[in-house]
């Protein structure tokens, strides 16, 4: 089972490297994690917010209402220069977990 | 149709945050699942199985406002103190101090003369400059009320706020005065006595009164005004 720890930490990074491609609103940003991870990731609206509420709190992320061409108001979030900051290390980190979780399974089935 | 906006605010009606942070939680999750429901309807779903999937997604809603609360609680408990307490009191309590130091050296001129064996002395009396600083006191409070309200403050929050400048006063008339009167031998307990009552109004009831005068009205209306705003929203 996957511990809270791991989950929250793929949840940053999801949401980081998806909001470095641009500035989302809370739906569309957990429907673009979901489609690009093929539904491996997926995030309840318990677990979206208050992530993005945390993150915004540490000045990772910056929340903005904006006017959508329907005229619906959304709270947009982007990417702020720390939150760019803090992604390259969480990428470094998740890589070099990956990579060596590969290896053990590897190593494993020899 | 459905209106999540009021399903949301209802559901975390409870939700422990100030008006305004609250107000936008609810509108950005009622947006969301606005959004969800009207793919689902996109999808082919028919409008009770699009609502029934949308609440399921949703979960156990006390969870979801524990959730937010959590996600909020570390940055409002190192800040809401100071935002809708000491940042208001100490910013009106220097300025409050500001305006009598300035009123004594720009205020009204002196009127009173007094002779002397030298000669004509001007003297300010004490009312010249105490009272116009009086009358600058309800827009201090005034400016208070409206600092503590704007960062979500509770009604007896805001009410400490307001009367925060007379506070030491009256610590010093209830407390250090009568130690001093009773360890200080030289002090004459005959003056002291109507002198403790006329500090006492002059420092500490009639500039509580002003400042409340021009902060409770702010108060009152800044909360029925949040009131209304919830409604029109529901």
């Amino acid at each position: 089972m996957i511990g809270i720890g791991v989950k929250k930490g793929t949840a940053e990074l999801a949401i980081l490297s998806i909001l470095e491609e641009g500035p989302l609103h809370g739906y569309e940003l957990a429907r673009r994690i979901e489609r690009q991870t093929r539904g491996a990731l997926s995030f309840s609206l318990a677990a979206l917010y208050p992530m993005l509420y945390r993150m915004e709190q540490r000045r990772w992320i910056r929340g903005a209402w904006e006017a959508s061409s329907s005229g619906r108001r959304r709270r947009c979030y982007r990417l702020t220069p720390q939150g760019k900051k803090k992604l390259s290390p969480l990428r470094a980190e998740w890589s070099e977990l990956f990579h060596a979780l590969r290896r053990l399974t590897k190593a494993s089935h020899a | 149709m459905h209106d999540w906006a009021q399903i949301v605010r209802q559901r975390l009606a409870n939700l422990a945050l100030p008006d305004e942070d609250a107000a936008q939680v609810f509108d950005e999750l009622a947006g969301h699942l606005e959004e969800t429901h009207q793919s689902l309807r996109n999808e082919g779903l028919s409008e009770q199985g699009a609502v029934g999937r949308v609440l399921e997604g949703v979960g156990d809603w006390r969870v979801l406002q524990r959730k937010i609360e959590l996600s909020r609680e570390k940055e409002f408990t190192m800040t809401k103190r100071v935002g809708q307490f000491w940042f208001p009191a100490f910013v009106t309590l220097l300025l409050s101090m500001a305006l009598l130091a300035l009123i004594q050296i720009f205020g009204p001129n002196p009127w009173v003369t007094t002779a002397t064996p030298r000669g004509w002395r001007f003297v300010a009396p004490v009312a010249v400059v105490y009272v116009s600083w009086l009358f600058t006191l309800p827009f201090i409070g005034a400016l208070r009320a409206y600092l503590s309200k704007r960062a979500g403050a509770h009604p007896r929050v805001v009410f400490s706020s307001i009367v925060f400048p007379v506070l030491p006063y009256l610590a010093f008339f209830l407390v250090a005065l009568p130690i001093a009167v009773i360890l200080d031998d030289h002090m004459a307990h005959n003056i002291m006595i109507p002198a403790f009552f006329v500090g006492l109004c002059a420092w500490v009831i009639f500039p509580g009164a002003a400042l409340l005068v021009g902060g409770w009205p702010v108060q009152h209306f800044a909360s029925r005004h949040s009131g209304i705003d919830r409604t029109a929203t529901n």
